[in-house]
């Protein structure tokens, strides 16, 4: 006997009825999910298809790699043997028609007992994989999975789908008498086992229920093939088309083009989402990652990331019918008026939209890439700009901005008055530098802070680094009015500071605030203003590797590094400020148990530091959480924001006499021997 | 319902003021210019009334340099319907007494059933030009509304003010001077649509002939009160500690302070 397997084995010629039924099943497949685009594309237009080759080489990483997936040993583990196992039974399935097809059948002997034991592998991987899946969803119950009969019936059908394959080849195994004639069939180890339960049959039995089998497992897989749409199971596909046209530049808010012009603004429909935020809706498998480092959920807010994408996946299956019946109504007979919800209030509720601190943790830990928070941001631009529609402090902060260029409104003429005694010249008395220092408003007018651009100050004079700051011509970088959806307004101030750094032609700017660091670098070329630009922790570290910082005096003190998101998630930089720290005589860095990509917002991102915080608990008192447990003496930090609310949390928490908060750019002063007020 | 605003450019509040050399004037360089918040709620409540009833126009009314075009705006674009300014150079420099003058007769042509205005203004605080309009326009004037309510036939008003320790309900008939103050209601952030609509609206401006008036009487010229010079209030001094071993020994060194440097004991 030929040490392989014969394709239609004790099935006969009609087994070719399989063809029509494949046929058939990828029919609906194609279709349904033409369907699905179809509904995407009445999203607007986005153009996620530049640098081909990061893309494609993050399918292999993300997708194939499982990059993120596997950030989480246990669902990560679970799924990439239910992925692989199932790419191999896929790849296995097409190489044995091809073997068959292409006359070459180079699957005997020993191609044919590796293909069958790498199979056989491959098929158990899936079924360790949903067992795992169904022990964690219906065991453990971890609490951000909500189960659905969805969920349950795909679990089942992929199950049964892998075991009655299985069966099908325990039953051939069985009436093939393969001790003694297949004795290679060991290799196929599970189909081996499985044999042993059709061991007591007579050949005729088993040749029958090799037929029942066969003819069982050939239609569940058609119908998982026509479900893959209708189910979770729709990620299949959508993953990789969302990974491919993931956002390569995530940290910059999309601008709105034209505001002239444009007659609505932000999001208050469908299709005001771009088609990519649509499909993202597709590729969401509520897998509740986003849910799980969302500060906002964390502390018993409205917002879960998870259910925005999903209310708005509801409400995208809700206007299919009124979509379809738009497009086929005719003049004689026109679509039925379909009352459609107002995605704002309706769909996603204000406070959901208002909770979100932009902190990406969302983006960065969703396994495909989806982005709640620029869904969130399109619907307060709605809100903002279309009906003036937010919490009062929201309008006290735009005002201020529009008055003064800062969102405290302190008189704009002050804003230099920090420097006065500092020895810092403005580029208007000298434009003749190499940098020039974006002070922000918080290191400008809050007292705190002011310690912060005194002391980066002082250390660049130390350090020899020639720079100039704008003084008076300086204006807010825009930051929060733009997260707080206030688009026009974000656009005045950008392109005034544009131009007036243009005006000096400056070239290098070295921002305090990692805010105005992502809004300078990231988003202000959007308007032409390209400039290099560096958040202070960059050049700090490089002064210290270069070893141009003295340091004079042993500290003595456990610092916690607390990561700011837009230094962080939005920017990746999460060495250089732990160099620093490390290079200060008797510093011991510590680690706080949320750090780096999970690093947890201090709840001041997104405009909330203009915010009253009425819902759930404060987000900064949870971060103080992660400071209790790690236990350090101090908590560094080198962002103005997170500066503030972690002194506050520690007042409200009465933990002033355990622990304190700084920014480390006082901390390398007080190494230098020096103070900075 | 037909509605006038009277609406005035001050400087923000933040901002630095200086007298200008001379003393005589205010420099007004790099001084940021908004619109006085208590215009602002003679807008919101005219807005209101209107959104309400569902017809009628508002009308902004201003008189002030060519600027002041930019509040105009702002009023628009939260929602008024049209807007006269009074630009010419010789209204400026006035007093109260011919600014209300030259309102009233820039009024007096149009057509009106309401006027609102703040009841002051937050730079000179002379909280005087709605009463004198009302005087030139022979109408009467309640200043210091924090709630306006129409009556069925829109023939009179009833509002309420806030006077010592209670509130003070008045019935007015209309049309009337009414001024407005902080608690009548928020007023509303532009929307963006509203600010690119602003841009659209009708802005008249008014010349000294277009009101029928000259030049002596009006601005400095017809002035009746003449500001003889600016200046800066003192820097408030360092505050100071007193030292000493005892409460005893604090205690009469504070009293001795204040009896012979404050001189208040």
């Amino acid at each position: 006997m030929d040490v392989s397997r014969p394709l239609y084995w004790n099935i006969g010629d009609i087994g070719m009825v399989n063809y029509i039924m494949a046929f058939a099943a990828i029919l609906i497949l194609v279709y349904a999910f033409y369907d699905r685009i179809r509904l995407w594309r009445h999203g607007k237009p986005a153009n996620r298809s530049g640098n081909v080759g990061k893309r494609v080489a993050g399918i292999v990483q993300y997708v194939l790699g499982h990059w993120r997936v596997l950030k989480e040993a246990y669902p990560g583990a679970m799924h990439f043997l239910i992925f692989w196992g199932f790419a191999l039974l896929f790849i296995g399935t097409v190489l044995e028609a091809f073997d068959h097809y292409s006359g070459l059948h180079f699957l005997t002997g020993t191609s044919y007992i590796i293909f069958s034991f790498v199979l056989d592998c491959a098929g158990l991987a899936v079924l360790i994989g949903i067992i795992m899946a169904a022990w964690r969803r219906y065991v453990i119950k971890p609490p951000r999975l909500d189960n659905k009969p969805d969920d349950f019936w795909v679990l089942l059908l992929l199950f049964v789908v892998v075991a009655s394959g299985f069966l099908v080849e325990g039953v051939r195994i069985a009436s093939l008498n393969a001790p003694a004639d297949a004795p290679w069939e060991r290799w196929s180890f599970v189909g081996w086992i499985c044999s042993t339960f059709f061991l007591g049959l007579t050949q005729q039995a088993a040749f029958v229920s090799h037929k029942i089998v066969w003819w069982f497992h050939v239609v569940v897989s058609y119908i998982f093939i026509v479900s893959i749409v209708y189910t979770r199971l729709l990620h299949v596909f959508t993953t990789f088309i969302s990974t491919y046209t993931r956002n390569l530049e995530p940290a910059a808010v999309k601008p709105i083009e034209n505001m002239e012009e444009a007659e609505t603004f932000g999001a208050n429909r469908l299709e005001e989402f771009s088609w990519v935020d649509l499909m993202q809706l597709d590729a969401c498998t509520r897998c509740g990652r986003c849910q799980d480092n969302c500060p906002a959920y964390l502390t018993d807010k409205p917002l879960s990331p998870k259910q925005v994408i999903q209310d708005l996946k509801a409400q995208l299956d809700a206007m299919a019918p009124v979509w379809a019946q738009k497009k086929t109504g005719s003049a004689e007979e026109p679509a039925p008026p379909v009352e459609e919800k107002a995605i704002s209030a309706d769909v996603i509720a204000d406070d959901v939209s208002w909770s979100c601190t932009t902190c990406g943790a969302c983006t960065e830990h969703c396994p495909v890439f989806i982005e709640p928070w620029s869904k969130l941001i399109e619907l307060r631009r709605y809100m903002a700009l279309m009906e003036s529609r937010f919490p009062p402090e929201v309008q006290v902060a735009f005002r201020n901005m529009e008055n003064n260029s800062n969102p405290w409104g302190i008189g704009s003429s002050t804003r230099g008055d920090w420097a006065a005694d500092l020895g810092v010249k403005a580029l208007a008395e000298d434009p003749d530098c190499e940098y020039l220092l974006y002070v922000g408003c918080s290191g400008s007018f809050d007292d705190l802070n002011k310690r912060v651009s005194t002391a980066v100050t002082k250390i660049l004079q130390e350090a020899g680094i020639s720079f100039r700051i704008l003084g008076i011509e300086e204006g807010c970088c825009g930051d929060s009015a733009r997260r707080l959806g206030n688009e026009y307004l974000f656009q005045i101030m950008a392109q005034q500071n544009i131009e007036v750094m243009k005006g000096y032609n400056v070239k290098k700017i070295i921002t305090l605030c990692p805010h105005g660091y992502n809004t300078l670098k990231n988003e202000y070329p959007q308007f032409g203003g390209k400039f290099e630009v560096y958040h202070y922790t960059e050049i700090l570290a490089q002064l210290v590797s270069q070893r141009r910082l003295t340091f004079s005096k042993k500290l003595n003190l456990k610092v916690a590094y607390h990561d700011s998101c837009y230094l962080g998630r939005h920017n990746g930089i999460y060495d250089p400020p732990r160099q620093i720290l490390r290079a200060l005589p008797g510093v011991k860095v510590v680690e706080m148990k949320r750090s780096r990509d999970r690093g947890f917002c201090c709840g001041a991102g997104g405009g909330r530091m203009w915010m009253e915080e009425h819902l759930g608990t404060r987000i900064n008192h949870a971060r103080l959480e992660d400071v209790v447990a790690c236990n350090p003496q101090l908590v560094g930090t080198a962002c103005p924001f997170c500066y503030t609310m972690l002194v506050d949390g520690i007042k409200e928490k009465d933990l002033e006499k355990k622990y304190q908060a700084t920014d480390i750019a006082e901390l390398v002063l007080k190494a230098m021997g020096k103070q900075a007020g | 319902m037909e509605i006038i605003c009277c609406l005035k450019q001050v400087p923000d509040t933040e901002a630095e003021i200086r007298p200008a050399a001379g003393n005589g004037e205010i420099n007004y360089e790099g001084v940021k210019f908004v619109v006085n918040v208590y215009d602002e709620y003679a807008v919101e409540e005219a807005l209101k009334i209107k959104e309400k009833l569902g017809a009628g126009t508002v009308t902004i009314v201003t008189l002030g340099p060519e600027r002041a075009a930019e509040s105009i705006r702002t009023g628009l674009a939260m929602g008024a319907d049209k807007a006269v300014h009074l630009d010419d150079p010789a209204f400026l420099g006035g007093d109260s007494y011919v600014t209300a003058k030259a309102l009233a007769k820039a009024i007096e042509g149009m057509n009106y059933e309401l006027i609102f205005c703040g009841m002051r203004a937050i730079d000179d605080d002379s909280m005087q030009v709605g009463h004198i309009l009302a005087e030139f326009l022979g109408l009467p004037s309640v200043m210091g509304i924090v709630k306006f309510e129409l009556s069925d036939d829109k023939k009179k008003a009833t509002v309420h003010r806030q006077v010592e320790g209670g509130t003070e309900v008045l019935e007015v008939p209309l049309p009337a001077v009414l001024g407005a103050t902080k608690g009548l209601n928020e007023p509303r952030y532009p929307s963006l649509p509203g600010i690119m609509k602003a841009k659209k609206k009708e802005l008249k401006p008014l010349k000294l002939a277009d009101v029928g008036l000259s030049e002596g009487e009006v601005g400095k010229q017809g002035a009746m009160t003449k500001v003889t010079a600016f200046s800066l209030p003192p820097l408030r001094q360092a505050g100071k500690i007193v030292e000493g071993d005892t409460p005893e020994a604090k205690a009469a060194a504070v009293a001795k302070l204040l009896r012979e440097e404050a001189k208040v004991i």
